[in-house]
């Protein structure tokens, strides 16, 4: 094949797999031919993993959240689906200071002595 | 190209269980994730495996090979980096994508099994190849859902793959087995249309069901029937190793030994 081909096949993949990851990941359409019960599944267990690195990652903001941390965090994911090119640091630091906005979390400053005492 | 020598069973470095990995006996060789080392600063584990002479083999997650963008060619030169530092005779990652409209999964996803993913799975393998000191091995990934319009069986794409790249596979049997369950995939079929000549070695791995799916979690025991996939294809060929993946949750070294004698009693069960 040649380079204008396989330009044409990388542009129609492209759509394809954008159209998934925004369904999979900020609750866009469900493409067509998908089957709905798996794909909220997919989502499911792709939440699941994102929310269980940024707990591991930011452990205090987790305990501080108790109970909230877990809708919290799906609400947060959602309306910020993690950008490719990203760090999942970035991602736990983008969701405290997500919480710390909306009031959920207290000021910074308290996190940080709470990491001090931690170690 | 002939194929890596004889690895035997191997188990995957993690940071949380290095110390296990140090001491258990029969690890003849481990895998590390590539994108968690740094040039330079190797880990001492790693460091004193090497020592040993037990062989490192980098293992990537960041490709998306399977994406439509084309690769990422620092992402290749960072594995190509960890290859030179332990001493890799081969590197790996998977036959999926990651990233897709400026969107990160965080996670391996299928892509769908046509003729267009395949032109650009092949495009972006032989970029990835050019660029690597060492051979690529991909392997086959656990899917939850299913892309609606597949041209190809999953062991005819990567056939095709083969064909095309000359590259090796690394067969997961626990993603093999999650396949099965989930999207009816046919094992005995899928080992029956794979070059099995151009098999690297074998992943397997523990998960859990829940309800009609199985989740590869990589955090729970290894389960009998992952076991039989691995009996099924140690029925058609030698594999040159068996790793074990074991990534969260985890369990005593007593337990990870019984997992690694497991696995080596099926392998021995055919070499006889």
């Amino acid at each position: 094949m040649n380079e204008n081909e396989l330009l044409v096949a990388r542009e129609r993949l492209a759509a394809r797999q954008t159209e998934l990851l925004n369904a999979l990941l900020s609750n866009g359409p469900v493409p067509a031919g998908f089957d709905e019960q798996r794909l909220n599944v997919e989502r499911r267990a792709l939440l699941s993993k994102r929310r269980g690195i940024v707990r591991m990652l930011g452990p205090a903001v987790a305990d501080e959240l108790g109970d909230r941390f877990r809708p919290l965090f799906d609400a947060y994911a959602v309306e910020h689906p993690r950008r490719a090119g990203s760090r999942a640091r970035e991602d736990a630091a983008s969701f405290a200071e997500w919480c710390r906005a909306s009031g959920e979390l207290s000021a910074e400053r308290k996190a940080r002595w709470k990491f001090w005492q931690s170690n | 190209m002939v194929g890596i020598k004889d690895l035997g069973v191997g188990i995957g470095w993690r940071s949380e269980i290095d110390l296990t990995v140090e001491r258990l006996p029969g690890v003849d060789f481990v895998e590390v994730v590539a994108e968690n080392l740094h040039i330079g600063h190797l880990p001492e584990s790693v460091t004193l495996l090497l020592e040993r002479g037990v062989p490192v083999l980098p293992h990537a997650v960041s490709l998306s090979l399977g994406g439509a963008d084309p690769v990422d060619l620092h992402r290749v030169e960072h594995l190509g980096a960890v290859a030179e530092a332990v001493g890799a005779p081969m590197v790996s990652d998977h036959v999926c994508f990651v990233r897709a409209g400026g969107l990160d999964s965080g996670h391996l996803m299928p892509v769908p099994r046509t003729k267009d993913a395949l032109d650009v799975l092949v495009a972006n393998v032989k970029l990835a190849q050019a660029n690597l000191p060492v051979p690529l091995a991909l392997e086959n990934v656990a899917a939850l859902l299913e892309w609606p319009d597949g041209e190809l069986s999953e062991g005819q794409f990567l056939a095709e793959l083969v064909e095309r790249t000359d590259c090796w596979l690394l067969v997961d049997v626990a993603n093999l087995y999650a396949n099965a369950r989930n999207i009816g995939t046919d094992p005995e079929r899928f080992l029956d249309e794979i070059p099995l000549e151009r098999l690297a070695y074998v992943h397997v791995a523990g998960g859990e069901q829940h309800g009609d799916i199985y989740h590869d979690t990589h955090a729970h025991a290894v389960l009998p029937e992952v076991l039989e996939v691995l009996d099924e294809l140690c029925s058609r060929v030698a594999p040159p190793g068996v790793l074990l993946e074991r990534d969260d949750n985890y369990p005593s070294d007593t337990e990870i030994a019984t997992e690694l004698a497991a696995i080596r009693a099926v392998v021995d069960k055919h070499r006889g």
